[in-house]
């Protein structure tokens, strides 16, 4: 066991943190069974979990995917792709879809709030079980929900889902209360924060890993003078806004930039540089030793006339300004909040899962709608148990099938014998 | 039903078949593994039963290790070679799961099992001892000997082809070109490739060698499917088996047909009349001459009421198995 302790310290950076905590002695034995390189035991275990979903004929079919995907997240410490995990939870929220008695089951509707933390478009999700009806009456589908609006800082419709959650009558009614009191809360300190003392922005900001490193930029150049303070003052303006979070960050930033620009004939050539200004956001992040460079040389010609620009904005349209075709990268960029939302390692897995999930779902359905009414023309029938050989996480093949009745037919009867 | 190239096993097995293999020496013995816990040794000449072995579970395959010895492994995980001479019984080794395939490598002379425990093991037919384990990604579903190679079909749609000779790496790895599970592969007897059948009527010819032009070859095609009132029943293909002469092959699926093709003009050469019921496993016999039939529901539409299972032995003609352009 010692050896194990060791083990749990040299791994813990690679357990993925659960929501309801993990059993320390199955986190052991999990770890230990990895560090010895021995799989058989689990494949044993994960194959029972598999047999059992094909072969469950009782009431209550949820409980066994219930049951396999606990086991799962408690085995695999790690995640990732040999856990399967999201493939069982797809399977298993696809699987009930059409089953109205599990649409209000806490248990069912966690595995979709897990389901959708997996996805790159939870709301789409989330909208998609309001409409279908699933969860309407757990408190838990509107917290989940409007922590998703929070997270992306629109606390309005944080605060609708709420509402809207109550209107429904989820339950159990005081924990969303407790919740909704928890969020007003919050946006109430955060309004005084920043109402009361503006002074304590650059505090906040550095409290807040998703502010946008842009405008945090102008802000503190305002006070310290560096930049134009006109232009500034406006930008300082969205920045003690609630909204800072909002993703649209690096418009509002370039809107005063380039209006300035244009303003001056003189430096339409400086045009592109602009572009350049604003394409590498992301290095805005982590470093701004190479703006202050560009700023200074940007200011010298504008500052004469940056009085008259700001009264003046709408001159934007009247200059085409130079677009390059990565300006939607820039755009896209605040997306840091995504991968902090996703949790996914790969880079590759997100854009997967941003076309599967909840189109494929649709997708299916509609299918199966189609199957079922054009049954009668011309659509292909598999002449084998498909649902058997294709639920779960893994294929079954027919002997596999036919392997396990055998064994519960002839375990009864040794049972028998033995009694 | 049966006509006159054509006639049933006597003293069948009890219950579904699951392989039936024809000895490598002559077309009179035919081995066949069943449900029924047992392996049989038939002398098909005389239509007759010669000798019969238990496992503790159900046999999921067997093979022959030379004329004299079998070897089996089911469902008990157990690894069986029985002295059809003597008659006496061996437990090899065991797998952590079910073995579901055994074969034969003659060029390395070494028995290969796969197991649903995600491992292919070698055994060494003399001693009889293990000789390795490698594990597979998934699940092992089906394997093929084409000469010192390997070829191992898994759950997952996955297709390795390991070295025989050199068992430290995995020589190829490959997905399957059709869509669903893996049903069978059999390597071509001139060692070039291999057939795969998958669980929805589909069958593909690949070829071994990794070049681009070779891999330009490669095709698969729709079979084994039947139409009944405007929709289209698509069948597992379970079994595929080679002739040995002439390189063309027989698919038996679970519509209850056998269809020969020839793979070099792609074209079907012949289709025999439709069995009482899935067709389970097919062999030829080493000759070519004679091709072993067993019909037997695996239960792939569950456990429902079925005809009896039962193994057919036909003669075939050249004309049957011989590509029509030569």
């Amino acid at each position: 066991m010692a050896e194990c302790d060791a083990e749990w310290e040299l791994c813990k950076e690679n357990i993925q943190p659960l929501r309801q905590g993990r059993t320390i002695s199955a986190l052991h034995q999990a770890l230990c069974q990895q560090q010895e390189g021995n799989h058989t035991a689990l494949n044993q275990q994960k194959q029972a979990f598999e047999s059992e979903l094909r072969m469950y004929d009782g009431d209550d079919p949820l409980d066994v995917w219930v049951r396999y995907i606990k086991w799962t997240k408690q085995t695999f410490p790690q995640g990732g792709k040999e856990s399967n995990l999201s493939v069982l939870l797809e399977r298993a929220v696809m699987l009930f879809t059409a089953d109205k008695r599990y649409h209000n089951d806490v248990r069912y509707v966690e595995l979709w709030i897990e389901f959708t933390e997996g996805c790159s478009d939870p709301m789409d999700v989330f909208r998609y079980m309001q409409a279908q009806g699933i969860g309407t009456m757990q408190a838990a589908l509107y917290i989940a929900w409007s922590e998703e609006h929070e997270k992306r800082g629109n606390l309005k419709m944080a605060d609708r889902v709420f509402q809207d959650g109550v209107k429904c009558g989820a339950e159990p009614v005081d924990k969303l209360h407790a919740f909704h009191r928890a969020l007003q809360a919050r946006v109430c300190r955060q309004m005084m924060s920043s109402v009361t003392d503006p002074q304590r922005d650059e505090d906040d900001d550095e409290e807040e890993p998703q502010r946008s490193s842009l405008a945090e930029l102008k802000a503190k150049g305002k006070k310290k003078a560096v930049v134009p303070i006109n232009r500034a003052n406006a930008s300082a303006g969205y920045a003690r806004g609630l909204q800072f979070k909002q993703p649209l960050g690096p418009k509002h930033n370039t809107r005063p930039v380039i209006f300035d620009e244009n303003k001056v004939p003189e430096t339409v050539p400086q045009e592109p540089k602009f572009e350049i200004w604003t394409a590498p956001p992301a290095a805005r992040a982590k470093e701004n030793e190479q703006k202050p460079e560009k700023w200074s040389n940007v200011k010298l010609p504008m500052k004469s006339r940056s009085g008259l620009s700001v009264a003046v904005p709408p001159p934007k349209p009247s200059f085409q300004p130079f677009v390059e075709e990565d300006d939607q990268p820039p755009a896209v960029t605040p997306c840091k909040i995504n991968p902090a939302v996703n949790s996914v390692l790969s880079a590759r897995k997100p854009c997967r899962l941003e076309q599967t999930p909840l189109k494929m779902l649709q997708e299916r359905q509609l299918l199966m709608q189609t199957q079922t009414q054009e049954d009668g023309k011309s659509r292909e029938q598999s002449m084998y148990c498909r649902d058997l050989v294709y639920s779960g996480a893994t294929e079954f093949c027919f002997e596999e099938l036919r392997a396990e009745r055998y064994r519960q037919k002839h375990a009864r009867p040794a049972d028998h014998s033995t009694n | 039903m049966t006509g006159a190239n054509e006639f049933k096993l006597t003293q069948g097995p009890d219950d579904s078949i699951s392989a039936v293999k024809f000895s490598p020496a002559s077309p009179q013995f035919l081995l066949v593994s069943s449900w029924d816990c047992s392996v049989r040794l038939y002398d098909v000449s005389a239509n007759s039963m010669r000798m019969k072995y238990q496992h503790l579970a159900p046999v999921l395959d067997c093979a022959f290790y030379d004329p004299t010895h079998a070897w089996s492994g089911g469902l008990d995980n157990q690894l069986k070679t029985h002295d059809l001479n003597t008659d006496q019984d061996t437990i090899v080794g065991t797998h952590d799961a079910p073995i579901r395939c055994v074969e034969y490598c003659p060029e390395v002379n070494v028995m290969v099992t796969g197991s649903w425990d995600m491992s292919v093991r070698l055994w060494d037919p003399r001693t009889p001892c293990n000789a390795g384990t490698f594990t597979q990604p998934e699940k092992v579903y089906t394997l093929s000997v084409a000469g010192d190679r390997l070829i191992v079909g898994t759950a997952g749609r996955r297709v390795l082809v390991w070295d025989l000779r050199n068992m430290g790496y995995v020589q190829q790895r490959r997905e399957s070109s059709l869509k669903y599970q893996t049903r069978c592969i059999r390597a071509f007897p001139n060692k070039q490739g291999y057939v795969l059948s998958s669980i929805e009527g589909r069958v593909a010819v690949e070829y071994l060698d990794p070049s681009l032009e070779v891999q330009k070859k490669k095709y698969a095609f729709k079979c084994h499917r039947l139409k009944e009132n405007g929709i289209e029943q698509v069948f597992p293909v379970n079994a595929i088996s080679f002739h040995s002469v002439h390189n063309t092959f027989a698919t038996g699926g679970s519509d209850g047909f056998v269809n020969i093709w020839d793979p070099f003009n792609k074209k079907r050469l012949c289709q025999f009349h439709r069995y009482p019921t899935s067709i389970a496993s097919l062999a030829f016999s080493v000759d070519g001459s004679l091709l072993a039939i067993a019909s037997s529901y695996m239960q792939e539409q569950g456990d429902v009421s079925h005809p009896a299972d039962a193994v057919f032995i036909r003669q075939v003609t050249d004309a049957e198995t011989k590509p029509k352009s030569t």
